[in-house]
């Protein structure tokens, strides 16, 4: 073979290559509007989807895209989060409080053309009583159930062991047993291979591509109405930079942000024309928890919890060398809340906050008494000797994930540091092992919590506890008291909601004196949309709210596009010309360089 | 192929110590002069001076509270002003004195990993190269199985297998880059044992640890020293990466650690240069510094080459 | 970016030339090669018994991590660790592995509950776009430049190459991709953000619009793959050719009063390019496991991400699964370099 034609293919290779490069540059597809004229609303998210089957599907992503596909029982109210109906009109509750019978709303249908009737519901909650790979994801909503049935199309009823609060916030995606009777083994069908995906809900799933998109069609004949957008995408972007530079770009029309943006790139595109960033009241709270002592229902302990964390002077001086504020002011930059109680302040029935004499404030000097009223004195070199006579360095689990752990964890080195107290940070990109196993002092903890708050304050029962060391319990933290449990008892029985919230909020004044579980901060919701390509879109709650993750699907159902889409346009087209104009001159430069080298090679050596 | 300068005069190594040692001087002095012509070299060797000197100054110029948090003088990410030159990082503390105190870690740890690196290589080299049979078979079995390791992917592993620390990073980097050092070590062994001198040392009853540690040993030396600058180079890089993949410890302040913070604070989709620039241009320049010495040094020992020049 | 440093010892420099001589039988090379295939299997098998013993060390029981934070019953976690065969103890697992291994089943991925086998079959092509791409752009750009660079050895241009070079290999390449996207994703001052910041497809395409959005996706990720890569090539393949270059038949080729462009062309280049093959062939089987940074970088749809992914879990089969795949491109390159090289240079293969 000639090495001229081997060495001539070759340079011909790279130019064809280099032309493909500055051809795709050039032709940057446009967003928000697909060519077909059809509105897009694409959104950024940083987590991939674990399952599209509703009976195993457990991250955010995977269940609001449940909430999109499939009609649940009952829906919250975008304003108070109060049950509105939805595929239930009504239902009530049997005296003994032990029976529930469902409405079930009557003419609407799946995308494939059947019938929605109680049936479908009845069936969705026994498949997850009777089969254990349909349990895996919200089997814990029906462990209290003791039978499903549907006596007519319209009806279905619940009975139950024993009383529950929670009855209208079931979070089950109804799917249509005429589809899912076919599924063979529940805890492998993810539900990724048939499009579209026979749903109910406000869009129907046409296609899914993992760690790249999941696309979603508007369902013109949703019962309360079509959405204004015929598509919605939510787009995978591994890194939230990414992401967020694709919203300034138009690639994108909005950013979840995971949690949320950090304060850098709120403040960078609050600038910025045609963005605008939704910075609201968070459902989460932010909090130090302690190990109380892990141990089980039968009494035995495990664990390796450090054993001055037992006393609760202790508990309450580490807290009281936390300083809120700074943590408020220079780890989340003001995009969050002073953590008080429990429940965070947007849920408005249920936020408590602690009397004057009851707070736990800032104060160093007050905390440094605690702990030499509790007997851990300061040594020569300063630090505090546990009772062992050893000096206290306290483990604090940290999720390696999470910035705000990180950084807070640096802050709670010297803020302890201070009053002669180590800290070893655990940063760790999993940290369940440890948690459960009870092998931490501290660890940094966070629940996103539900308009019905029964969940959150589950995890901290007794009945939470694993049965034995071996189990795994639904328990946060390992904690168990018993007024807190006599509490827990009596919300979950009541019916009346007044009555009901202020049990509530004696637990939480509970858990607060307990010093347990400190609340630091409710972050803020941060995310960032594009007014270019969407109009309006509700918040949750209404007034001021999340975007993403919200607990109905009221956001993506009712965001209106924006009239105009050529801002978008005009950047694109302005980016093919320059592409190509760059693209053309890099070309010319890179022959006029070979053609130079060669002829000054001939030249020369010749 | 190297280097049988200082051993020449063969038998003549058995005499006094003084002699070698006077040997070993003017061999030094040689490669000195040698490596004066190499004006990359120089300019590699003049930078990690610098670099050197940055580190090991840093606790006079910024100080060792830099790195405190609640003391941090400025607001979160200020970009650079005439207070702090560079701005300031998430925690509103000077980034100056950040990627000046960041220096001693990323250094400490390229120096620790390299050297763990190159120990265990030339361990492996040095003993398969001098004991034959199924312990070298053996040996380089291992050493050709760690290399087709893909390493990045195995120090994350380790990284992740492990607690997370600075020993963890340096582990997991040394144990996964050695095995081109010992292939290099184990073919200069064979060479230097295939030399009528070591053959006379064994006769004189010198054992197998004479034999290294006095006729191997110094004649790899050179070659081990390349390896080791060249080593340093992509130790620093690898410490970054681990750093920025976050499987470091998330406390201790290096180059790598405040990439990984510039971006967990989305420096970079918020224009916040300042605090994404000037660590990476650190990372590649001791990087660049420390392979463009090795390279020198390699060529030095190696003429034909002809790199660097 | 364990990789080794850019330096021309580390691959072996090519013996003193000789006249080449064919002597060699087709038997000899056989065995050379059933050498080579054997001690390949050899690594796989030992690659095989390290995946599954190393990230068995990983703290943490998967069944319960997957489950964290759910209340969910001793009977579940059970039924999970059964499913999962973690029931068994730990030699039985690993004769259970390692037979399924065998017939090319890797087991079902704890958080997709999915064959791993297709998790990898997913992402791989995506990572063979990638990596295919930048591989075949950057050696021949590394070739193209290091023997231009080799030619005129000394001068402005080989030093001015050498220098880029090294530099560009000297940077991060996370870093060089976060800068890249700042400047050409966001756009900075009058650039326009020309590329995508992400991603591999705006999804929706088709045909050759969707070729084309791939293409436009791809520009980013391999210009900062080609340009931390192509200095190693180039480095080997410059004083590949310096080494050719004292030879006496080129001498000798010249004082026949061949053309120089000629000679190097028809006479060094070739000869030179020997030693290159061995790297290339070891940095294709590097580049697609070392692509896990570009892919975090630009949230590329490939094995990279997905290894992280399973890492965190841990995702024990998946984590398995693709160690295993990554040892093996590195394995089957490095032997297919092993049987290629005697092929081109009948000086090798004892």
């Amino acid at each position: 073979m000639s090495t001229r034609e081997q060495h001539s293919r070759a340079r011909r290779l790279l130019a064809a290559a280099a032309a493909a490069l500055t051809v795709s540059a050039g032709l940057a597809p446009h967003q928000a509007v697909a060519a077909d004229g059809d509105k897009v609303l694409t959104v950024a998210v940083a987590q991939s989807v674990d399952s599209l089957s509703p009976f195993l599907a457990q991250r955010l992503l995977s269940t609001s895209i449940h909430r999109l596909m499939y009609e649940y029982l009952t829906n919250y109210d975008p304003g108070d989060a109060h049950a509105v109906p939805a595929l239930a009109t009504e239902w009530k509750s049997s005296p003994d409080k032990l029976t529930w019978t469902y409405t079930i709303r009557s003419g609407t249908k799946w995308s494939d053309g059947q019938r929605v009737t109680a049936e479908d519901a009845a069936w969705t909650f026994q498949k997850m009583m009777t089969d254990e790979g349909a349990a895996t994801a919200n089997g814990s909503f029906v462990g209290n159930f003791r039978e499903v049935t549907a006596p007519s199309p319209t009806e279905l009823v619940i009975r139950l062991k024993k009383p529950q609060a929670t009855m209208t916030a079931l979070d089950v995606p109804i799917v249509p047993k005429h589809v899912w009777e076919k599924v063979g083994d529940f805890s492998e069908f993810n539900n990724d291979k048939d499009f579209p995906v026979v749903g109910n809900g406000p869009f129907i799933l046409t296609d899914y591509k993992p760690d790249s998109y999941v696309r979603l069609e508007a369902n013109k004949d949703f019962w309360r109405g079509a959405p204004k957008f015929d598509e919605l995408v939510f787009r995978y972007y591994k890194d939230q930079d990414a992401a967020v530079a694709a919203l300034r770009k138009g690639e994108v029309s909005f950013v979840a942000g995971s949690p949320s943006l950090t304060p850098a790139q709120a403040d960078s595109l609050k600038g910025e024309k045609n963005i605008h960033v939704n910075d609201a009241p968070g459902r989460r709270f932010y909090a130090l928890a302690t190990n109380p002592g892990a141990r089980a229902r039968n009494g035995e302990k495990f664990g390796d919890g450090h054993p001055s964390l037992l006393d609760e002077r202790v508990r309450h001086a580490l807290f009281r060398a936390v300083d809120r504020e700074t943590i408020i002011d220079r780890v989340f930059q003001g995009h969050a809340v002073r953590g008080e109680g429990y429940i965070p302040p947007r849920f408005s029935t249920y936020f408590w906050k602690p009397a004057a004499g009851q707070e736990l404030s800032y104060d160093p000097a007050e905390a440094g008494r605690l702990l030499d009223q509790a007997g851990y004195r300061k040594n020569g070199d300063g630090k505090r000797l546990g009772k062992d006579g050893k000096p206290i360095t306290y483990r604090v689990l940290c999720h390696a994930t999470d910035p705000n752990d990180k950084a807070i964890g640096q802050y709670l080195q010297e803020w302890w540091g201070e009053l002669g107290i180590g800290v070893r940070l655990d940063c760790l990109d999993n940290v369940t092992d440890p948690w459960l196993a009870g092998t931490y002092d501290l660890a940094f903890d966070g629940w996103s919590v539900n308009p019905d708050p029964d969940f959150v304050l589950s995890i901290h029962t007794c009945a939470a506890l694993p049965a034995t060391p071996k189990d795994t319990g639904a328990t946060d933290n390992f904690i168990c008291d018993k007024r807190y449990d006599e509490l827990y008892a009596r919300q979950l029985a009541e019916y009346d909601p007044a009555k009901r919230a202020d049990l509530v909020k004696q637990m939480q004044s509970r858990l607060y004196d307990t010093g347990y579980m400190n609340v630091m901060a409710y972050p803020n919701a941060v995310e960032a949309y594009r007014t270019d390509h969407i109009a309006s879109i509700t918040t949750m709650p209404e007034k001021a709210g999340n975007i993403y993750g919200q607990d109905g699907y009221w956001s993506w159902w009712s965001a209106t596009p924006a009239d105009s889409d050529d801002s978008a346009g005009d950047s694109g087209s302005a980016g093919v010309v320059i592409g190509l104009a760059a693209g053309g001159a890099v070309l010319v430069a890179a022959g006029a360089f070979f053609a130079l080298r060669r002829r000054a090679t001939a030249e020369d050596r010749e | 192929m190297t280097t049988g300068t200082t051993t020449k005069t063969g038998a003549g190594a058995a005499g006094p110590r003084a002699l070698a040692r006077q040997r070993r001087r003017q061999s030094a002095v040689r490669f000195w002069k040698r490596y004066r012509t190499h004006r990359a070299g120089l300019v590699g060797l003049v930078g990690l001076a610098l670099f050197a000197l940055v580190a090991l100054t840093a606790p006079l110029t910024v100080g060792t509270d830099v790195s405190s948090v609640t003391g941090a003088p400025g607001r979160p990410m200020e970009s650079p002003s005439a207070e702090f030159w560079l701005g300031t990082d998430r925690f509103g503390r000077d980034l100056l004195g950040l990627l000046v105190w960041g220096s001693r870690v990323s250094l400490l740890v390229g120096l620790l990993a390299a050297a763990l690196s190159v120990a265990i290589g030339t361990t492996v080299g040095v003993t398969a190269g001098h004991f034959k049979g199924a312990y070298a078979t053996v040996l380089m079995r291992i050493t050709d199985w760690f290399l087709v390791m893909p390493t990045l992917v195995l120090a994350i592993a380790l990284a992740t297998v492990l607690p997370r620390s600075l020993g963890t990073v340096v582990l997991a980097i040394g144990v996964t880059s050695w095995p081109t050092t010992a292939r290099l070590v184990r073919a200069q062994t064979l060479a230097v044992e295939s030399r009528p001198y070591i053959e006379r040392a064994k006769a004189l009853g010198g054992g197998h640890w004479h034999v290294m540690s006095r006729h191997v040993l110094p004649n790899v030396m050179p070659l081990v020293l390349a390896q080791t600058t060249l080593m340093i180079s992509s130790s620093v890089l690898a410490e970054a990466t681990l750093a920025f993949l976050g499987v470091s410890d998330p406390t201790v302040l290096s180059w790598g650690g405040l990439l990984q913070d510039a971006r967990e604070a989305g420096a970079v989709s918020s224009g916040n240069w300042w605090y994404l620039v000037p660590p990476g241009i650190a990372i590649a320049v001791v990087a660049l510094a420390f392979t463009l010495c090795g390279r020198a040094v390699e060529s030095v020992l190696n003429p034909r080459l002809g790199v660097g020049r | 970016m364990t990789a080794d440093a850019p330096s021309a010892s580390n691959v072996k420099a090519a013996a003193p030339v000789v006249p080449a001589q064919r002597a060699r039988t087709a038997t000899r090379y056989l065995r050379y090669g059933a050498g080579k295939v054997a001690g390949a299997a050899v690594s796989l098998l030992a690659v095989l018994v390290t995946g599954f013993f190393l990230f068995r060390l990983i703290p943490g029981d998967p069944v319960k991590t997957m489950t964290g934070g759910r209340p969910i019953s001793a009977e579940q976690l059970a039924a999970y660790r059964e499913e999962f065969g973690l029931d068994l103890p730990l030699w039985q697992q690993f004769t259970d592995y390692c037979g399924k291994a065998l017939t090319g089943d890797l087991g079902t991925s704890y958080q997709f509950r999915a064959p791993v086998v297709d998790k990898i079959s997913e992402a791989l092509p995506n990572t063979l776009l990638l990596t295919g791409t930048a591989f075949v752009l950057y050696t021949l750009l590394g070739i193209v430049l290091g023997t231009r660079s080799a030619w005129r050895h000394g001068g402005l241009g080989d030093r001015l190459n050498t220098g880029l070079a090294l530099t560009l290999y000297s940077i991060p390449s996370f870093w060089l991709g976060l800068l890249l996207i700042i400047v050409f994703s966001v756009g900075m001052g009058p650039i326009p953000g020309l590329f995508p910041t992400g991603g591999m497809e705006s999804g929706g395409e088709e045909g050759f619009a969707y070729v084309l959005d791939v293409a436009h996706h791809l520009v980013l990720p391999v210009v900062t793959l080609v340009a931390v890569e192509y200095g190693q090539t180039l480095l080997v393949a410059r004083s590949a050719l310096l080494d050719e270059m004292g030879s006496d038949y080129l001498t000798t080729a010249r004082a026949k009063g061949l053309r120089d462009d000629l000679v190097r062309r028809r006479h060094a280049v070739p000869n030179a390019l020997l030693p290159t093959v061995t790297l290339v062939f070891v940095n294709l089987g590097r580049t697609v496991a070392g692509v896990i940074l570009v892919e975090t970088v630009f949230s590329w749809p490939g094995l990279g991400g997905l290894f992280y992914q399973a890492l965190s879990v841990p995702d024990l089969p998946l984590v398995q699964g693709l160690f295993l795949f990554f040892a093996a491109a590195v394995i089957v390159m490095n032997t297919l370099a092993d049987l290629v090289y005697p092929l081109l240079d009948p000086r090798v293969g004892r």
